[in-house]
């Protein structure tokens, strides 16, 4: 269990977790993919069939040369929403998977069942001299890394205990990310005034400690997104699914249910 | 041979303490610590220098980096301005704009058009990558920049060479729909095209478009690699084997009275690596793009793993070396005129005959009068011997 496979669409191949069974809950991850370890996944795919895609570029997911922008991921991932034999799924997006969900949501709002945001990047709130989320390429690793975690000391990646594989994979994703969120800075200056068309429920789910954005931030873009529900995770931070996996499923498995 | 004579005109009165507790001396210091007069001084003394060069015939180079102590030239064009009125008789390198960090490279095109003319035809144009901090300071995705850097030459060159009105250009990285600069270069179809670069690949697509090729602190080792990749491309392409005239090294050169006073004064140029060059992580190592990614595990770890051995980018090998190990690389020609000749002509024997020194003859504490002396020297007794050569 846990080896990826391949869904093969307009000349790439997207390399996809599937685990569980139950309704479909589509995850678009953030700065990184999915662990295929990591133990939210079991805690989702005990009441969900979880499906979680790799970003092209991120992870070993293959990115062909004229495959980057934003663009592009939401209308390869808006084609599997229709390659998948689902006439509905929940998405959910992580980080920077939340732009990419949050945009989803607003073109396709039939597709979806539900949206669940976490700790999700996408939009711009402050003025224009208040950055809202933290420059992980041209702030200091050490800074980055503080503020990333609740607790840094037990979960940041420590590159000397990494295997080669997952140190190839780390700069992949960095490299990908900064392909394709350098500018404007991870966010679309348009999509804010879209959020209004997204008529599903909403979950807003942010880590209490995030730094990387924080949770004002999420506060606000639950706002526009009418009748969402913003909630906090306690000792977590842009990270909760994996700092706090337990709560976290908990929250995701309840609002599934409601 | 041509000398070529490069200031970049570093700040170097930042305090210790302040340089000891940032980070990085480009990108992010705080322009606090610059004072103006003292900038001012600065660009003074160095414009004086170029029309030193211009009465030595020794030709000029003109640069750009951004927000460090390392350069305070932050617009190449602009020095060109002055160059071009300023000087009379020698050539003018611009080394050039960072077209990988410029918006919009047919800017860059009509502002070396206007500098070609003004000069009545004396300009050269080198590109440069950049990289590093220059991708925080100018806004610039790191990712995809050789890419820009092939783009944005293409359109420089069609701007400068285009004579029927208007063309349009709709690229990957760049659109202009109406392109069409008044003036066009002296130079037709347009100057001598340089780049700075000591990435074989790069080499190579240089010497398939006949580019020249210069090194900037490249060790014998990257020289000899970087040029065999150029002589090999043309070969490959059924093009004519380069003449020297395709190949330039840039080095710290310093002509004293004596042995003693090259390397005593020549080694303050050293400051150059071990203060200027100093970089936060994320500017260097971490930057995206700036390696392979396979090459991560021996990059990113700070105890290398048998098997995987460390990997440095060139930057990092070149900070704390002595003016021996300097000089034993090539990275510097520093003594008396005599010795400074034969260091010359033994690394012309290392890494095959270039036509083109850039003299990197003044940086840090070095003082204008040092700066001077020194390339008065060089005229007088190296440089004759040079162009024989």
């Amino acid at each position: 269990m846990g080896t990826p496979e391949l869904l093969r669409l307009h000349g790439l191949d997207l390399e996809l977790l599937r685990r569980g069974s139950g309704p479909p809950l589509v995850i678009l991850h953030g700065f990184a993919p999915l662990d295929p370890q990591a133990p939210v996944l079991d805690l989702l795919a005990a009441h969900a069939e979880v499906i979680a895609p790799t970003h092209p570029g991120f992870g070993h997911s293959p990115r062909p040369d004229d495959f980057d922008t934003v663009y592009d991921l939401v209308r390869l991932y808006l084609e599997v929403l229709e390659r998948l034999p689902f006439e509905k799924v929940t998405l959910m997006g992580l980080s920077f998977g939340g732009w990419l969900a949050a945009e989803m949501a607003v073109s396709c709002p039939h597709r979806l069942e539900k949206l669940i945001l976490v700790d999700a990047v996408g939009i711009k709130v402050s003025d224009r001299e208040t950055p809202d989320i933290l420059d992980v390429f041209n702030t200091a690793p050490t800074e980055v890394r503080r503020r990333s975690w609740h607790d840094p000391g037990r979960w940041a990646p420590d590159y000397d205990a990494m295997e080669d594989d997952a140190l190839v994979g780390h700069a992949r994703n960095r490299d990908a990310l900064c392909l394709y969120a350098w500018d404007p800075y991870l966010h679309n200056p348009q999509l804010k005034r879209w959020l209004a068309r997204i008529a599903v429920p909403t979950l807003v789910l942010w880590g209490a400690s995030d730094g990387i954005v924080k949770p004002d931030y999420g506060r606000a873009y639950s706002a526009l997104i009418p009748g969402a529900r913003f909630e906090l995770i306690e000792a977590a931070g842009h990270h909760p699914e994996i700092e706090q996996s337990a709560a976290f499923a908990e929250r995701v498995v309840a609002f599934l249910r409601h | 041979m041509q000398a070529w004579y490069l200031n970049e005109n570093p700040y170097p009165f930042v305090p210790p303490h302040v340089l000891e507790a940032a980070d990085s001396v480009r990108g992010s210091l705080p322009n606090k610590y610059c004072d103006p007069k003292q900038a001012a001084d600065l660009f003074e003394e160095a414009l004086d220098e170029y029309l030193l060069c211009d009465d030595l015939g020794i030709n000029v180079v003109s640069n750009e980096h951004h927000a460090g102590i390392n350069c305070l030239f932050g617009a190449s064009p602009l020095i060109l301005g002055v160059l071009a009125r300023q000087t009379k008789k020698v050539r003018v390198l611009s080394l050039g704009t960072l077209i990988t960090v410029r918006r919009d490279p047919v800017r860059v095109a009509e502002e070396y058009a206007m500098a070609d003319v003004m000069t009545r035809g004396r300009l050269e144009i080198g590109f440069v990558k950049s990289g590093g901090s220059e991708m925080a300071s100018g806004n610039a995705n790191p990712i995809g920049i050789v890419d820009r850097f092939w783009e944005a030459i293409d359109l420089i060159l069609k701007t400068l060479s285009h004579r029927e009105g208007p063309f349009s250009w709709e690229g990957k990285y760049f659109t202009h729909r109406h392109v069409n600069i008044w003036p066009g270069p002296w130079q037709q179809p347009h100057p001598p095209l340089w780049a700075a670069t000591g990435d074989p690949t790069t080499s190579a697509e240089l010497g398939r478009r006949g580019i020249i090729n210069v090194m900037v602190f490249r060790s014998i080792e990257e020289t000899q690699r970087a040029w065999g990749a150029y002589r090999q491309a043309r070969a490959q392409a059924g093009l004519p084997p380069p003449g020297p005239d395709r190949f330039g090294h840039t080095a710290f050169v310093y002509a004293g009275d004596t042995d003693e006073e090259g390397i005593r004064v020549g080694s303050k140029l050293l400051w150059f690596l071990n203060t200027g060059l100093r970089s936060a992580p994320q500017y260097g190592k971490f930057l995206p793009g700036a390696i392979k990614p396979e090459a991560a595990p021996g990059l990113y770890r700070t105890k290398p793993r048998p098997g995987t051995p460390a990997v440095a980018r060139p930057a990092a090998a070149l900070i704390g070396l002595t003016a021996e190990q300097a000089i034993a690389k090539g990275l510097m020609f520093a003594g008396n005129p005599d010795t400074v000749y034969r260091q010359i002509k033994e690394h012309q024997e290392k890494v095959g005959p270039y036509e083109h020194l850039v003299l990197a003859s003044r940086s840090g504490f070095m003082t204008h009068e040092e700066a001077t002396k020194g390339l008065k020297l060089f005229a007088k007794d190296v440089l004759p011997r040079l162009q024989v050569l």
